[in-house]
């Protein structure tokens, strides 16, 4: 792990901010987003590969990328959450003015 | 918590960006990834002792295949590699290298280079032996052909150095070890040198044995050359001792009118007899005008020029009967072209130059001749065959010692025995006529040893 992240520092950085991004806009988007199933099977799918990044159980250059893939999608998933906590709190400073 | 989920059920259109860059993460990637982690299993392998290793790496799993010299090594290199930082997974591919049974080692001498052949125990310790062979035969060249092999005996290196450093007395020859037994054959490059290994060989490390040791002494060689133009006759080669160096340059300056040249060296490893052997030899090529000498072994072979048909013909046969039971000996015996014939005057000065070079010696107050004198004597037959017309008068005189009429009688007896010899090698009788004179017309004063000896003297007069 400490090897894949020092190796790939800007990729992850990269992802990093992708979701920072993302996380941004996602607090003031307007519509649905992805159902709840969807997200579940998503969920599911998402555990299910990390399951088999830790049981090694995909060989050679595939394992490889399936780590790659799935540590990139963590950096994102982190990014999101920063991204989408502090729009919050930029959102919810700047609102009570506005609801007096 | 409820508004991450809703934020989060927005975050699914970042994942295709996302995607392409996995995409391009990955292309740009795996090839450093696979590289790095190959030299850093080399690295981690750096201090194992491995044969044949081959690292092949695919994404990040590492496929280690090596010839391991024990179970242990085996071990510890597949757990280096797995704990290089990023491998994933390690596939083992190792295995032990094969046990030779037996264990056999060689190391072989030719003209031109010294092969190391068979099995080594360990990589480091075939560099040892082949460095130790270096050192050894200095400037030969080395060739290693040893393969790896589990299953040495104990303290093989110790061994194996020993006999390396009997390679270098070896001029060509073979040393195997087949597990714990030592086997030795070929030549010693010196005299001597046999008898080394032999000492060498007490102190192979324990558990070993010598199986055979075939290490043959080189040839015992003597040479003499006698060389007519510069008047030397060169003597070469080795002799047992410094009292048969001594006798035997005392035999060459009375036997030879040449000056003796000595370059004989002392070594043991003569064969038995040697110095009566050499005697006679020397004695034969006194005779020869131009001729060389070689004892090797029990061996003698003479070459050369005879003086005449008849003295070539006692060569020849007489020789071999002289040496001792199973000497060979190999003549080669021609006949010197006869020098044009000469008038009388000329044949007396050839016979007086012979005859201050050396003289004939005899038996101490008798007529027989010293068998020394026979070279002197082929040079006078010579001389006088090639003045056929004329008659030589044969003179014998004594020096002052004893009684006139015992002297007289000496010194008649002593010609005669000369005009024998002379007609026994061919000459007609009838040319010849002995004269005695005692101790009547001395040359030198008879008071000294030498003057005595100059007086002890045949003369050669034609008439």
């Amino acid at each position: 792990m400490p090897y894949l992240v020092s190796f790939h520092l800007g990729w992850l950085i990269g992802s990093l901010l992708l979701g920072f991004c993302m996380g941004w806009i996602s607090v003031v988007q307007r519509g649905n987003g992805t159902s709840k199933v969807a997200a579940r099977w998503f969920a599911v799918l998402a555990a299910g590969l990390l399951a088999a990044s830790l049981a090694h159980v995909v060989p050679g250059r595939f394992g490889y990328w399936l780590d790659l893939g799935l540590i990139m999608f963590a950096c994102y998933l982190v990014g999101c959450t920063i991204g989408a906590w502090l729009r919050h709190r930029v959102v919810a400073r700047t609102a009570p003015p506005a609801a007096v | 918590m409820q508004k991450l989920f809703s934020w989060a059920s927005k975050w699914w259109p970042g994942l295709i960006p996302l995607a392409v860059m996995w995409g391009f993460a990955a292309w740009n990637n795996t090839l450093p990834v696979e590289a790095d982690l190959s030299a850093r299993s080399s690295a981690a392998l750096k201090d194992t002792v491995l044969d044949k290793t081959r690292i092949t790496v695919d994404g990040r799993d590492v496929s280690l295949a090596a010839d391991a010299f024990s179970e242990e090594g085996r071990r510890d290199a597949v757990m280096a590699v797995e704990t290089v930082p990023g491998v994933r997974l390690v596939d083992d591919r190792t295995r032990l290298v094969p046990e030779a049974k037996p264990f056999v080692w060689n190391a072989e001498r030719d003209v031109v280079r010294v092969t190391l052949s068979g099995s080594a125990p360990l990589p480091s310790m075939k560099a040892r032996l082949t460095e130790a062979a270096r050192k050894e035969v200095g400037g030969v060249e080395v060739a290693d052909r040893m393969g790896l092999a589990r299953g040495a005996p104990p303290r093989f290196e110790a061994a194996a150095m020993l006999l390396l450093d009997q390679i270098g007395k070896l001029k060509d020859g073979k040393i195997t070890i087949t597990d714990t037994k030592v086997n030795l054959s070929g030549m010693a490059r010196e005299l001597g040198g046999r008898e080394a290994i032999a000492a060498a060989l007490k102190n192979l490390p324990e558990g070993f044995s010598i199986a055979a040791n075939e290490i043959k002494a080189p040839p015992y060689i003597f040479q003499a050359y006698k060389d007519p133009v510069a008047a030397t006759v060169t003597l070469t080669g080795y002799v047992p001792d410094n009292n048969v160096h001594a006798a035997i340059a005392t035999s060459a300056s009375r036997k030879f009118t040449e000056k003796a040249v000595d370059n004989l060296k002392a070594s043991i490893g003569a064969p038995g007899s040697f110095n009566t052997a050499v005697i006679a030899a020397l004695g034969a090529l006194s005779r020869l005008s131009t001729g060389t000498l070689v004892v090797s072994d029990r061996e003698v072979k003479l070459s050369g020029d005879a003086l005449y048909e008849g003295a070539a013909n006692e060569i020849r046969a007489g020789l071999g009967k002289d040496f001792p039971k199973n000497w060979q000996y190999k003549p080669e015996i021609t006949v010197k072209p006869a020098a044009g014939p000469v008038d009388g005057t000329v044949c007396q000065q050839l016979f007086s130059e012979l005859l201050t070079k050396s003289k004939i010696r005899f038996a101490n107050k008798r007529a027989d001749i010293d068998p020394d004198s026979v070279g002197i004597l082929d040079r006078l037959i010579e001389t006088a065959l090639r003045c056929p017309t004329t008659n030589v008068e044969v003179v014998g005189h004594t020096d002052g010692d004893g009684e006139d009429a015992f002297n007289q009688a000496l010194s008649e007896k002593r010609a005669q025995a000369v005009i024998d010899y002379l007609v026994k090698a061919g000459l007609p009788a009838s040319r010849f006529t002995a004269v005695g004179h005692g101790s009547t017309q001395p040359v030198a004063g008879n008071d000294t040893d030498e003057g005595k000896a100059q007086n002890r003297r045949i003369e050669f007069l034609v008439r």
